[in-house]
């Protein structure tokens, strides 16, 4: 006897067969699809190979009980409606059996409009609770997944608007003149910018709500300026600037996410790149005591200014104001700054006008270098 | 006169599909569009395109990876160049997606925006045109 149809199956538990047949028939004919079971242990097989929505179980029957059956079944059965029937219903045992997960109980006699309407709450009141558990599932995994799917909305139009320009330079760049081809490529660069704009921005709402994904692992600052610095060599060498690492040997171990870090180096090397006059030289170095390391990025660019100087991790600040010539995200520094800050560690800067600027970033070293793999997340 | 080659877009973004479109048209192909994954694979039946270029995030996240299986599991599906696309940013939940050894073969992996000279180059190595 199986359920084939879309009918909500209903178990009754009862060792009275008249009952059990007088059940059936009420709601067959309200359009239920019904089992039945004169005995715990049978009704408590069909149940688990059936999975009821909703099971009236007799309290008193011999081997296993009403309450024990009510036990089981709302442990086993997922979102299972429980009803208890009873032929002496004390309020002892009716609220026995809702401690046990019973959602109600049917006094002995009933007639079938009690069994009727108790049916119909029952159902609904299941349905509203698979809905609540549905819904609260949904809202979970809008919220942790909510940061990714704004960054994906975002930036699609960006996207787009991008592919387009591709496309309107296939389709007819050879005919435009100039002046046309340069506003379009304006048009490209600032969408572009816009685009970069939107990812950190999330970045650092990523780090805010502790969502970006960092894997903290034991490594070595060494390769993390190794990788950065091959990254940035085609930039520099690019506008004429020399690129130099000074890192004295046998570095302690950190614990940190190479990714991000190597977009903190890359942040500030870039950064550097865009102050620093064709012929100047920007030097990667790195030194270390007992606790801490330093990792210094110094240039010989045109410097900041001393008031300009406390605020430049600020999101938005321009130290060349609203006319810098230099546009970026405006996020960049703020971005290091809160990485550092994922890394225990932090981001100082000193600058001279006209002599260059001098990033600092201090990593605590590894405690216990026998440990090999620290905490995933910050 | 030569038969163009074939191309099959999927994406749910129809302005993509017109700017790619464009482009693929200059490079000489013969285009058809896919605004969702199903019609993407019925389509694949019944045009049996030369290359076909699939997006990752489509109705569903990691819709494009079931088409790319659909289209690899028909008979003309196992050899043909297939390429997908993706916008996701490296930090998104398929920032370490990492395809189990058995996962079906992915010719190229393009991100958004894909640059004109670039897209055609990649589909002219898969196809062996000159």
């Amino acid at each position: 006897m199986t359920n084939k149809s879309e009918k909500s199956l209903i178990l009754v538990i009862d060792d009275e067969e008249a009952l059990r047949d007088g059940c059936r028939q009420v709601l067959e004919k309200s359009g239920y699809a019904v089992l039945t079971a004169g005995q715990g242990i049978d009704g408590i097989k069909l149940a688990r190979e059936n999975l009821p929505e909703m099971a009236f179980i007799d309290l008193k029957m011999p081997n296993i009980s009403g309450m024990e059956i009510i036990e089981i079944l709302s442990r086993d059965i997922p979102d299972i409606v429980l009803v208890m029937i009873t032929g002496f219903a004390t309020i002892v045992s009716a609220v026995e059996a809702m401690q046990k997960g019973a959602y109600n109980y049917l006094p002995k006699p009933f007639n079938p409009d009690q069994l009727r309407a108790l049916t119909k709450r029952g159902l609904e009141h299941r349905h509203l609770k698979i809905e609540t558990k549905r819904l609260r599932e949904e809202k979970d995994l809008m919220e942790s997944n909510f940061i990714t799917f704004v960054s994906h909305e975002m930036r699609s139009p960006l996207v787009v608007i991008r592919q387009y320009i591709e496309a309107l330079n296939t389709i007819a760049g050879e005919r435009f003149d100039q002046d046309v081809r340069e506003i379009i490529e304006r048009c490209r660069k600032r969408i572009q910018s816009l685009e970069e704009m939107v990812e950190h921005w999330l970045d650092i709402s990523r780090i805010e709500n502790g969502t970006l994904a960092q894997q903290k692992v034991c490594l070595n600052l060494d390769a993390i300026i190794s990788r950065s610095v091959e990254e940035m060599t085609p930039v520099c060498r690019k506008r004429g600037i020399s690129l130099e690492t000074n890192i004295s040997e046998k570095l302690p171990q950190i614990t940190g996410d190479e990714e991000s870090l190597v977009r903190v180096f890359t942040n500030i090397i870039g950064n550097a790149t865009k102050y620093t006059p064709e012929g100047g030289k920007i030097t990667v170095s790195c030194q270390h005591d007992e606790c801490y390391i330093n990792a210094s990025i110094a240039d010989t660019g045109l410097g900041i200014a001393p008031d300009k100087l406390s605020l430049i991790f600020e999101p938005f600040f321009r130290c060349g104001g609203k006319n810098e010539k230099y546009s970026g995200s405006g996020l960049g520094l703020t971005f290091c700054k809160k990485i550092m800050e994922s890394h225990k560690g932090c981001i100082a800067v000193s600058s001279k006008e006209g002599d260059g600027t001098t990033f600092v970033l201090t990593f605590p070293c590894q405690i216990d270098p026998a440990r090999k793999v620290s905490g995933e997340n910050s | 006169m030569t038969i163009k080659k074939k191309i099959l877009l999927i994406d749910d973004d129809e302005d993509f599909l017109f700017a790619t479109k464009l482009i693929l048209e200059k490079g000489g192909y013969e285009v058809f569009l896919a605004e969702d994954g199903k019609t993407g694979v019925e389509m694949w039946k019944s045009i049996s395109p030369d290359l076909a270029i699939i997006d990752m995030m489509m109705e569903t996240w990691g819709e494009g990876f079931s088409v790319l299986n659909k289209i690899r599991a028909t008979d003309t599906g196992k050899e043909t160049p297939l390429f997908m696309l993706s916008a996701v940013d490296l930090q998104g939940p398929y920032n370490s997606f990492e395809p189990p050894p058995e996962f079906p073969k992915v010719n190229k992996v393009l991100q958004k925006p894909i640059k004109a000279d670039d897209l055609l180059r990649y589909i002219a190595q898969e196809l062996g045109v000159k």
